[in-house]
């Protein structure tokens, strides 16, 4: 009896996994020709080639050749060009929750339960795949004078030791540089870029769910704006801080401000009291859950309001 | 009598606009009930709740002894049209079904074949559904309300966009339902649709529902 009942259990907990897998699939089937989808994965490709135009720009007029990935390192190792890029990804998910005129026909075939999760693993899916997108543009854009061994190109050791990475606005410290190799630097910014929009596309969900459609939008602007605040160089425009007031405002901006959380040089390596990589992607994941776990218990007493047609 | 479908006491309200007021009814299984009223009047969302997508504000609704958004998220055994049809566009309507018919998992190709068949498409055609009539959309929608073979199927104007042939084939294809022993909520805006096929018939008026019949 007990043999049947775990075996029950475990055929209806992989019909259920089965049916979310369904429904993140579904929603994938509808980028098929959709403009929507379309403009967003043009306008970041747009973004990246203006953004990394500094570094390719630099390259060219030194003559030097770049790592594949070090465009990306560059231009995403600044916060304004993760918030830019992250503020692009809220075009991909703008029919959040995904209520088109279909969904009844699925939505009756499952648990309310189930058809989240399905929109959750979209949602981690799609977000994935947007950032590989943006890595890949980064280094397509500069492939004409890349190379792909693992090691810093003299573009990036001109950048990093002589403070021109400095003057034209670059991140290029000298800290990650030592610290490690491009492909190991390029992982860690692919992650904390990935936990960061994944941290704001799951609070937009939250909300969504909880408070509607505009509210989640809204809500995405409010984040972002809420870290592009708490900037120690905004601070330092405002009120012209001392050397040592702008440690402490630099210091306080890393803990609090999630875009600084996912800004690479603002960790700690060893020797300064900013948080370390590891502490982010603790904070990054506990935040994420706690959106999906509001989600979810939104979502017993939702109302489905189906939009649109097919 | 055998109730499919009991509503008691329910109302709903959107940002303080009431939508149903107070409705109570018993829906007998096996028989046709038609859902007549305005539009905004309020059958969609009563519907709406019947299939659980919709929570009541307060009152309760029990499908099959089951008490919808308590017992069970969505009613089981349950086929639907709400609204406009919406299918993948660029997939034939086969395989349109077969994803949905993959959720549960419980009937197998030949039987959607059969369905398709039975609404009048062709079940071999890869024709995708972007390039289907309304009609044809409409047909669809009816063979995936059915082909699982629910106990219950709420249909939201199933009849829209059919031409005259069309109109004629669902009727006799609603009438076979119903002669299996489906219990079939139909709401329409066509007088002729709710005197030729309903059982019962059910008013709602701002909210209010009454029985005509």
């Amino acid at each position: 009896m007990r043999d049947i009942g775990v075996s029950g259990g475990a055929k209806r907990r992989r019909g259920s996994l089965k049916q979310v897998w369904t429904v993140a699939v579904y929603n994938f089937r509808g980028w098929h020709r959709n403009p929507r989808i379309i403009i967003t994965f043009a306008l970041a490709f747009i973004l990246c080639f203006l953004l990394s135009d500094k570094a390719v720009k630099f390259a060219e007029e030194y003559k030097t050749t770049m790592q594949a990935v070090e465009a990306f390192v560059w231009t995403f190792g600044d916060s304004n060009s993760i918030l830019l890029a992250s503020l692009l990804l809220v075009l991909l998910f703008a029919d959040m929750p995904f209520l088109g005129a279909g969904v009844p026909y699925y939505l009756s075939r499952m648990r309310r339960s189930t058809w989240l999760w399905g929109q959750i693993v979209y949602i981690c899916a799609a977000t994935f795949i947007y950032i590989v997108f943006i890595l890949v543009s980064t280094s397509v854009i500069c492939m004409r004078q890349s190379f792909i061994g693992n090691m810093w190109s003299e573009t990036a050791a001109i950048l990093g030791y002589s403070g021109a990475g400095k003057a034209i606005a670059l991140p290029a410290v000298v800290k990650t540089l030592e610290m490690s190799t491009p492909y190991e630097c390029m992982g860690t910014i692919f992650l904390l870029m990935l936990l960061y929009t994944l941290l704001l596309v799951s609070m937009m969900l939250a909300v969504n769910i909880r408070r509607g459609q505009f509210w989640g939008v809204a809500s995405v602007f409010i984040f972002s704006l809420y870290g592009f605040l708490i900037n120690p160089k905004t601070f330092n425009a405002f009120m012209h801080l001392t050397d040592e007031q702008m440690y402490i405002a630099n210091l306080w901006a890393a803990w609090v401000s999630p875009l600084q959380h996912a800004t690479y040089s603002m960790h700690n390596f060893g020797y300064d009291l900013l948080p370390r990589l590891w502490m982010t992607y603790v904070i990054f994941a506990a935040l994420i859950c706690v959106c999906y776990v509001s989600a979810l218990r939104a979502m017993r007493r939702y109302n489905f309001n189906f939009t649109g047609t097919d | 009598m055998e109730t499919a479908i009991s509503v008691q006491h329910v109302y709903k309200d959107f940002k303080g606009e009431q939508v149903l007021k107070d409705v109570t009814h018993d829906f007998e299984a096996g028989k046709i009930h038609g859902l007549v009223g305005n539009n905004g009047s309020g059958k969609t969302v009563l519907l709406k709740c019947i299939c659980g997508f919709l929570l009541p504000s307060s009152g309760k609704i029990f499908v099959n002894c089951k008490q919808v958004g308590k017992d069970c998220d969505f009613p089981d055994n349950l086929g639907l049209i709400i609204e406009t049809p919406g299918f993948l566009p660029q997939y034939s309507g086969m395989k349109n079904l077969e994803i949905l018919a993959s959720l549960k998992n419980k009937i197998s190709s030949e039987t959607i074949r059969n369905t398709i068949r039975r609404v009048g498409l062709d079940p071999d055609t890869k024709k995708p559904v972007g390039k289907y009539s309304l009609g044809m959309r409409q047909r669809l929608g009816i063979a995936q309300a059915i082909m699982e073979d629910p106990s219950l199927l709420i249909l939201d104007e199933p009849l829209n966009g059919l031409d005259k042939t069309g109109v004629r084939e669902m009727r006799a294809l609603i009438k076979s339902l119903k002669c299996d022993g489906k219990t079939i909520i139909l709401a329409s805006h066509n007088q002729v649709d709710i005197d030729e096929l309903c059982d019962t018939v059910c008013e709602i008026d701002a909210g209010v529902m009454t029985v005509i019949r």
